[in-house]
């Protein structure tokens, strides 16, 4: 086993706090812009349909881009100081490939109005667009960039993992399987980031496949690719960094949650045999998205449906009844930071079940790209991988007194949690009522109640959007103070 | 406000409560049985918080509540995974795929093209470039019509929507495949379509419309 320094371990410090600056700086920014496309659909303000779009663009992107970086960032923390030896050299390579990625794409939407949304559905960014080429070009390479420096992330980040535990299959945990007594416990968190990164390689190897063909359709217009081919690549890679930013929230909740309840939480058979079967749903899940796809074969149709369904035993069956084992008649304080866990775990459960109904190809065929679809993962992933996020940036800024007795942060959650699912409804609700997703305005409806009712929703959304940013500050306000005061002594130590 | 808040009591009611919804049986849509579902889990996810939350207490109490846990875990896992089965088994049938309809009696050819619609009757052998439909189509009720959809450009989704604004049903339309849907329209009256699937900058404003006879 190895020895982590302290020099290293204030190493590795300095390099998640730069990282959890950076989310604490962009994420209400993102916020700002679905602030700004909820008061356009509520017809409140007029930002034209173009930058719309370009807001939207920004946000999806983005979102999905931040939240995948701290998540990723938190686990090489986690590891970096409990279990093998990172470089952060490579981290920090990583996190400035990151912000040139970022800076391209940011130059792109906001300077070349490109809008072809988060998932770019070829051939949208090249037929009919109303932004110069030049910004499709450089959202490609933007995000060649991304997928390059995550990659390199990933790799480094399990190849140390697998170096110091023997092998890349007992990372998988398969010696619980072979043998009677292990000679080495395996850290959970350890078995979940591998569940969740290397599906990660898997999907951003596919990410560059479609990005090069994109590259290649830039240079030659006159190419044509298969449209389903690379639908099926792009759902694939999208929904798999969607996917596995949530499960590697999770590790840090396997790895932080025993520390405030007191009771272990260990690899076992069960918990292998579970994570070992979510790598498969991991990777054919995606299929759900392709069900509006009639061509799509048959057995891929069932996959999807069979994958999504099945997923729900691990994370349920395990995972979140180990969190309640963890914390049913224990003795945990309910300071800021369990609460944010179990809060996200609700959050996650909830996101997780409207994605099965939505999975059901029978009521996907009403709900596909109606606003149900985000409200689903708005759900799992503001109502779930952000309070796990925030879960960890107060366990690095607040000791374990500190976040039980820091009031105002658990006022500042609830009211944030309170007006997330809030906001949140108004989208389930829009769903329900087949507003469809992706209009800038429900202006061009022909069928006066779906417009009205679009609009109105929309209205008050923008209610507690505002109310979940007053939230989201009074965390900021404790996260920053106490991460400034810790500081000056640990400096000295 | 005190009108906002009232439509949302209003529509939460409707939409959510059971006992209510049984005098609209008639009205039972996918999407109604889906709000009282996910009603009823969010609801039960709640609970489960607040009994947590409250329960926990000042005193160690590991083996029985682990104990109690781990019963509770099984016996979920039971009637999970029997939920799973038969859920599985009774959804996969009703699947919208041309396979599982009967058999048509009147095609239509639907083109999708940056931003609008061209339908017609019968089945077109042009290039969807050079397809001349209209964005507007008169059929007839109570017929299964079979819609071959594709697009001559990017990917759109052809959305049809009654008069109440609720979406019956949907396809993809992607350029390079044709997709078969078929649906019998049971109300005379209007029917709209909607794009549902991004497709540029006037992509809210790509409509259509189906007359029902
Ligand atoms: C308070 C926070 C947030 C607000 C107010 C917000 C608002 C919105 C709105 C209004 C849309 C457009 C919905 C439509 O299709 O009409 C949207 C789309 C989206 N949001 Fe958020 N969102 C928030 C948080 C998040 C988070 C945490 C994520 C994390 C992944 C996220 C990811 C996305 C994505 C991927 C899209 C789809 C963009 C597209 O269709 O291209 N959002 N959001
Ligand atoms: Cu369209």
């Amino acid at each position: 086993m190895i020895e982590i320094s302290a020099t290293e371990i204030k190493k590795q410090k300095k390099l998640v706090l730069t990282w959890s600056i950076t989310f604490l700086t962009v994420f209400p920014l993102l916020i700002i812009l679905g602030l700004l496309m909820r008061l356009n659909q509520g017809e409140k303000i007029s930002l034209g349909m173009d930058n719309f779009y370009v807001l939207m663009t920004l946000h999806g992107l983005g979102m999905a881009g931040i939240l995948y970086s701290i998540a990723f960032a938190a686990l090489w923390y986690l590891i970096g100081t409990r279990y093998a030896k990172l470089n952060t050299g490579t981290g920090y390579f990583v996190f400035f490939m990151v912000l040139a990625g970022v800076a391209g794409l940011v130059i792109a939407t906001l300077i070349g109005k490109f809008g072809a949304g988060w998932y770019l559905l070829y051939p949208l960014p090249f037929k009919g667009t109303f932004w110069p080429t030049w910004a499709t070009g450089l959202s490609i390479i933007s995000l060649i960039i991304l997928g390059i420096a995550w990659l390199i992330g990933i790799i480094h980040l399990v190849y140390a993992l697998a170096k110091e535990f023997g092998g890349f299959s007992n990372l998988l945990g398969w010696q619980y399987i072979r043998k009677k007594e292990v000679d080495r416990e395996l850290p959970p968190i350890v078995l979940i980031t591998t569940v969740s990164l290397v599906p990660g390689v898997i999907a951003f190897i596919a990410g560059a496949v479609f990005l090069v063909m994109f590259l290649l359709q830039h240079f030659e217009p006159t190419l044509a690719f298969d449209p389903l081919l690379l639908k099926n690549l792009i759902f694939f890679f999208g929904h798999t960094l969607v996917n596995i930013t949530l499960y590697c929230c999770i590790g840090w909740v396997y790895a932080l949650l025993p520390e405030f309840t007191g009771r272990p939480w260990k690899v076992d058979k069960v918990v292998v045999y579970s994570w070992n079967a979510t790598f498969f749903f991991i990777l054919f899940a995606y299929f759900h998205h392709l069900y509006m796809d009639f061509v799509q074969p048959l057995p891929f149709q069932y996959a999807g449906q069979i994958a999504s369904y099945l997923s729900a035993i691990p994370a349920t069956a395990i995972t979140m009844f180990g969190v309640i084992a963890q914390l049913y008649h224990s003795k945990v304080k309910w300071g800021v930071i369990p609460l944010s866990f179990l809060l996200g775990t609700a959050g996650w459960a909830i996101g997780g079940f409207s994605a099965v109904v939505d999975s059901t190809i029978a009521a996907n065929k009403v709900l596909h790209n109606t606003l149900w679809v985000p409200a689903h993962f708005h759900t799992y992933m503001l109502g779930g991988v952000v309070l796990f996020i925030l879960g960890f940036l107060f366990y690095l800024s607040h000791s374990k007194e500190e976040q039980e007795k820091d009031k105002m942060a658990k006022f500042g959650l609830w009211l944030f949690v309170i007006a997330v699912h809030s906001f949140i409804a108004t989208f389930y609700r829009g769903g329900l009522r087949s507003i469809p997703r992706r209009y800038s305005d429900y202006g061009g409806i022909r069928i006066e109640y779906t417009h009205s009712t679009g609009a109105l929703l929309a209205q008050i959304a923008s209610v507690f959007i505002g109310l979940l940013l007053v939230g989201l500050i009074i965390m900021y306000v404790s996260i920053i103070v106490k991460l400034s005061k810790r500081k000056i002594p640990s400096a000295g130590a | 406000m005190s009108f906002i808040i009232k439509t949302l009591i209003f529509e939460s009611v409707f939409q959510a409560n059971p006992i209510v919804m049984i005098q609209f049986i008639p009205l039972l849509t996918i999407q109604t049985f889906a709000a009282v579902i996910s009603f009823i889990a969010g609801a039960l996810v709640t609970l489960v918080v607040f009994f947590l939350i409250f329960t926990s207490s000042k005193e160690e109490d590991k083996t029985s509540a682990k104990h109690k846990v781990y019963k509770m875990r099984g016996r979920y896992f039971f009637g999970l995974v029997l939920s799973i089965v038969i859920v599985l088994l009774l959804t996969l049938r009703l699947l919208p795929y041309e396979k599982f309809q009967g058999t048509p009696e009147e095609t239509v050819t639907v083109v999708a093209m940056q931003w609008m619609w061209k339908m017609g009757p019968g089945l077109s052998d042009k290039k969807p470039a050079e397809f001349g439909g209209a964005g507007e189509i008169t059929l007839p009720a109570n017929k299964m019509i079979r819609f071959v959809v594709t697009s001559s450009d990017v990917n759109h989704s052809f959305g049809i929507y009654n008069s109440k604004g609720v979406l019956v049903t949907q396809t993809q339309a992607m350029p390079q495949y044709n997709n078969i849907l078929e649906h019998v329209f049971d109300e005379k009256g209007e029917y709209h379509i909607l794009c549902l699937e991004y497709c540029g900058l006037p992509h809210g404003l790509m409509v259509g419309k189906i007359n029902i006879n």
